[in-house]
């Protein structure tokens, strides 16, 4: 194997000079006993003037920080330093070397010099340099031509990992939308293993494996690494026979591979579906082909989970971005979906001297359910600006009514408006029944529903109900999946009044039950509290 | 780095630099040859066989120091500069302006 040497550095200028980074790089020779020192000595020369242009220039004096990589392979000596200097343009174009007596200027000509590429590109506020020099004495002749390899795949991976970052699926529990194609790709192809492996920084994950491969290994390890190269299928009969390919043999684990890449929404290649065996075999064209569907399908669901975040991100952003500025009185909430969206949502806004609170659950789950809840959540905030509790319903009921009844699904809602001098809450429960009061002795009321749900009957009458809330009391508001997270039944409602009672802060009542509902909860759980503070 | 500037009579300053001549140490050495200068010593010969690297910041410090002694009617000139040094006045053009000799006194023969 050819000696390949790698080490990353982050400066910070001042205190960090030169000298930091020089020594640093007598760490990398120490390492690197067959490097020429002529090659050496040019490197480092390119290296140090890189650095002092970086903190000299690229944040025009000012303190800068930046990160520098160094990769010493057979071949080539590879630094690159990625600053967020102010400074975004920098002429490379003929840089000659100033005049004998100019005491400035000769840092860039140095660095390309000695240097057979040195490149300069801003990216989303960044600087990053890339400085590649061939080794002339004693090296492996270069593999490819020297110019821009360097900087390209540097980029190229940065935002092939941005993307499969922004797809949020890295370390995510497995699912069987994606099991069951590994599963089938197993059978139908007779093989050990097959995999969905997305490559991440310097490991290769499986989000999905079936048979006996692991979920995570090293990247150089890794044969998908080389599949995501290119945009076709990679077929190795046999790695053993391949040089290129013969290291990565693993006995009784794999022999022989054949992988397609997968893309990111922006076409980034993030991984590969692979079937591999620890048995040299032969791998048709027909078989090929089969494995390009597999992938497809693999691909499709990646898409969709995707789709599926972004929407999580919306829905999300309908909360209450904001806490309400309601002097004597505290509110908390929070909306758990048990999937990437879900029917829950809970919203407060002010309004007059006071606020409206809501907390809605439109039945079902995923998307469906969602769409519902977001109707409901705007046409109830534009209401309650115009008329009282029963009239923003009302409203809400009229406008909704035909849309959930098409639907085939109904709401359940409660929806009231606090008066923050009074105490006094006035509230419509639309067949929710799920609020209860903890009163600040240690008693409770649960404030139980009269009305139908929202899409049921049209023509119902909505009464508005009152309780008082005095200093010290709570109302909790929640969604059926918080009773499941205990014992699913209205008792459960008993459990949030001591946590009321034991909490200082409306804060803590949610942080224990988001715990409780960690990866616990089939069901969406939304909790919507609001706390009247204690009499001074 | 280290730095040590010996006088030698005739308004001859011999400085010896030790170490790395980067962005780090360029000033001290350029501030070394301007109190030989104040000094009555114009005549300075920078020793660089103990440097073991000399990068654009250093190279600027020499040019410097070269224009502030001609300024007082002297010169500036270097002895046996280090393999890597050599290499970085080659590389920039700079052997002619910055003329290399095997002594202080193959530096200053007249002085």
């Amino acid at each position: 194997m050819p000696e390949v040497v790698s080490r990353s550095f982050r400066l910070h200028c001042p205190p960090d000079t030169v000298d930091t980074l020089q020594d640093l790089l007598a760490t990398i020779w120490a390492q690197t006993p067959h490097l020429d020192p002529a090659d050496r000595m040019a490197a480092e020369l390119s290296i140090v003037e890189l650095a002092a242009n970086v903190m000299e220039h690229s944040n025009n004096g000012a303190p800068v920080s930046f990160t520098i990589s160094i990769v010493v392979y057979d071949d080539r000596i590879e630094a690159t330093a990625t600053d967020e200097g102010a400074v975004d343009h920098v002429d490379l174009r003929d840089r000659a070397m100033p005049d004998q007596y100019a005491e400035r200027g000769r840092g860039l000509p140095i660095m390309q010099a000695l240097s057979d590429s040195v490149e300069h590109r801003r990216i989303e506020g960044f600087n990053h340099w890339t400085v590649v020099r061939g080794r002339r004495h004693g090296g492996a002749p270069p593999r490819k031509a020297m110019p821009s390899i360097s900087i390209a795949g540097v980029i190229d991976e940065m935002a092939r990992q941005r993307a499969l970052d922004d797809m949020g699926i890295l370390d995510t529990p497995p699912e069987e939308r994606f099991d069951r194609v590994t599963r089938l790709a197993r059978q139908f192809f007779g093989v050990e293993t097959a995999a969905v492996n997305l490559i991440d920084g310097d490991r290769q994950w499986a989000k999905a494996v079936s048979g006996i491969g692991p979920v995570e290994m090293p990247r150089d390890e890794s044969m998908c690494t080389v599949t995501i190269q290119g945009d076709g299928p990679l077929v190795v009969p046999e790695l053993t026979a391949d040089p290129a390919h013969a290291h990565k043999m693993v006995p009784g684990l794999i022999n022989f591979y054949a992988g397609f890449p997968l893309y990111a929404p922006g076409g980034e290649r993030i991984g590969a579906f692979c079937v591999y065996d620890s048995q040299p075999r032969h791998f048709s064209a027909r078989e090929t082909e089969m494995l390009r569907d597999l992938a497809g399908w693999v691909q499709q669901e990646l898409t969709v989970s995707q789709e599926l975040s972004r929407a999580s991100e919306v829905q999300q952003g309908l909360l209450p971005q904001q806490l309400l500025s309601l002097p004597g009185w505290k509110t908390a909430g929070v909306c758990i979906p048990a999937r990437a969206v879900g029917g829950d949502f809970y919203d407060w806004y002010p309004v007059g001297e006071g606020a409206a609170l809501t907390l809605a659950d439109a039945m079902g789950k995923g998307i469906a359910a969602a769409i519902i809840a977001a109707t409901v959540r705007a046409v109830l905030r534009s209401a309650a600006r115009f008329g009282d509790v029963a009239g923003a319903v009302d409203a809400a009921s009229a406008a909704l009514t035909v849309d959930l009844d098409n639907a085939g699904v109904f709401v359940t809602a409660f929806h009231s408006r606090l008066d923050m001098d009074s105490g006094v809450l006035s509230y419509v429960d639309a067949g929710h029944g799920l609020s209860i009061v903890a009163r600040a002795d240690g008693s409770s009321q649960r404030l139980r529903s009269t009305a139908p749900p929202l899409g049921v009957d049209p023509e119902t009458e909505w009464q508005v109900q009152t309780v008082q809330l005095d200093p010290g009391d709570t109302l909790i508001v929640v969604s059926d999946g918080v009773l499941d997270l205990y014992d699913g039944t209205l008792h459960s409602l008993d459990n949030l009044v001591t946590l009321a009672l034991l909490a200082q802060d409306p804060w803590e009542i949610i942080e224990a039950i988001r715990a409780r509902a960690r990866g616990a909860s089939s069901d969406d759980v939304t909790v919507l509290i609001v706390r009247r503070d204690d009499a001074d | 780095m280290d730095i040590t500037v010996v006088h030698h009579p005739f308004g001859v300053a011999e400085v010896t630099v030790g170490g790395r001549l980067n962005m780090v140490t360029a000033a001290r050495m350029r501030e070394a040859i301007e109190q030989a200068v104040d000094a009555n010593h114009p005549n300075v010969a920078v020793d660089l066989s103990q440097v073991v690297f000399l990068d654009s910041s250093g190279l600027g410090a020499l040019v410097a120091g070269l224009k502030a002694v001609r300024a007082s009617g002297g010169d500036l000139r270097l002895v046996r500069p280090a393999e890597q040094a050599q290499l970085v006045l080659e590389l920039t053009n700079m052997g002619s302006v910055l003329q290399s000799f095997d002594s202080v006194g193959a530096a200053f023969p007249h002085a």
